[in-house]
């Protein structure tokens, strides 16, 4: 205990048979004297109780690929690489009743060739229509739109692989298409106009019953109307006699002024 | 109980009644994605439960999920299709809309034709090519544009220079001997 505790680490480094090479030189001792005084650990407590950090993820980098710091079970079973060539890679199966098959016109190749696309018939019109029911008007419909789907996926597909020539081929299929759902839409238009004039009708008709009570529909048969008739005839003339009177009555008044007045 | 869980089993469907339906759908080719995914163009009026209801309907593709995204287009001068673009004159092409739809069952698109021959590819490129050359003629500033001819030029005048080729006078370009001179006018008195 001779020594102050603040020379101890100077005079230590001094003794020390293998840093005589490192002894600074003796003008700056008192420089060291002072730092030696103002240095203060960060803890009491020495470095050697704890590790240097609490990671235990400490050196383990997914950049620099270095892996887990101790093996896991699976360390041992190689992992799958992922195949780059598309051409390697296996085929999926897709099944040949599959819903979106419906969106080309062959399962071969993604669009129609302009000759396939050129080979199509006339499209429907209004007078053949005319005479479908509504059922068979509207699968014609989606069968319309069906293809104007395939004909918007190939055209659109073609313009990606910038194919070639059958831009026009399909437009004019398209119109085709077009033209059908057009008639079919004049042909539906047309029946509900004679519809609601039969309905304009039918408030009038006396063999129409349209209050919902009892049949719609009560024919009259052809003897029954005669009957009818003739006593409709009767009766009109039995009615119109008086409204003769009344309308003869102006009349015979004014015939008769004048003998009241005179 | 098992009634309701073999309803929540069967494909929810909507109820909206769309008889004539006047759309279409543009089925796309992405190979990037799994192939139970397809993904669709459509009208911007149509939503998810729609396009799930008409793929059930139409095509009796049960879908699992839909996303959808619209993509709005870039402005620019001008209408599309238009040749010279009026300037200061904005337009913005309609936006797209996709669906992303997930099916149960995969789907994958045909594969691209190898040779374009029934496409008639070649003589299609050629007439694109010869259409958009002449284009270029009619265009502001065109005069000023080098020559087509203008590579092959300096190709020869290298050829001549590193003495590759020889420079040939051709028959036109060589002189032709017609005797002495003669004075036309002789017999001028002055």
């Amino acid at each position: 205990m001779s020594t102050s505790t603040a020379l101890r680490p100077v005079a230590r480094q001094l003794l020390r048979a293998s840093r005589t090479r490192n002894i600074p030189p003796t003008f700056l001792l008192p420089s060291l004297l002072s730092g030696a005084q103002q240095t203060s650990p960060f803890s009491s407590t020495s470095s050697t109780y704890y590790p240097r950090d609490n990671n235990r993820e400490r050196g383990v980098s997914t950049q620099r690929r270095t892996g887990l710091r101790q093996p896991v079970s699976v360390s041992k079973t190689p992992l799958p690489k992922p195949v780059l060539n598309p051409e390697k890679r296996s085929k999926v199966e897709v099944d040949p009743d599959h819903g979106l098959w419906q969106f080309f016109h062959s399962k071969d190749k993604p669009m129609n060739t302009p000759e396939e696309d050129h080979a199509h018939g006339r499209p429907w019109s209004v007078e053949e229509l005319r005479q479908k029911s509504w059922e068979d008007l509207h699968s014609l419909w989606w069968v319309c739109c069906k293809e104007r789907n395939r004909i918007v996926t190939e055209a659109y597909e073609r313009k990606r692989l910038n194919a070639g020539y059958g831009d026009a081929e399909s437009k004019e299929r398209e119109a085709m298409v077009k033209i059908t759902m057009r008639a079919i839409k004049q042909a539906l238009t047309e029946r509900y106009y004679s519809w609601s004039d039969a309905e304009e009708l039918a408030k009038t008709d006396p063999e129409i019953n349209l209050s919902g009570e009892g049949s719609v529909y009560t024919p009259k048969e052809y003897a029954e109307e005669d009957l009818l008739e003739e006593e409709e005839v009767l009766g009109e003339q039995e009615e119109t006699s008086p409204e003769k009177n009344v309308l003869l009555e102006p009349e015979v008044k004014s015939a008769e002024k004048p003998v009241v007045s005179a | 109980m098992a009634a309701q869980t073999v309803a929540r089993r069967a494909p929810r469907l909507g109820n909206k009644h769309v008889f004539l339906p006047n759309f279409t759908l543009t089925l796309l080719r992405t190979p990037k994605l799994p192939p139970t995914f397809a993904s669709f163009i459509v009208p911007l009026n149509l939503n998810k439960l729609d396009l799930r209801d008409y793929l059930w309907n139409c095509y009796g593709v049960p879908v699992r999920g839909v996303r959808s995204y619209i993509q709005m287009q870039k402005v620019r001068q001008d209408k599309p299709r238009e040749k010279r673009p009026f300037p200061r004159k904005w337009f913005r092409p309609r936006s797209i809309k996709k669906m992303l739809v997930e099916m149960d069952q995969p789907f994958v698109w045909p594969e691209e034709p190898k040779d374009y021959d029934l496409w008639d590819k070649v003589t299609y490129d050629a007439a694109q090519k010869e259409r958009e050359d002449n284009e270029t003629q009619y265009r502001p500033g065109a005069r000023e544009l080098p020559s087509s001819e203008r590579g092959t030029i300096a190709e020869q005048a290298k050829a001549y220079l590193e003495a590759k080729e020889k420079w040939e006078a051709k028959q036109e370009d060589q002189w032709e001997d017609v005797g002495s001179a003669v004075e036309v006018e002789q017999d001028v008195k002055i």
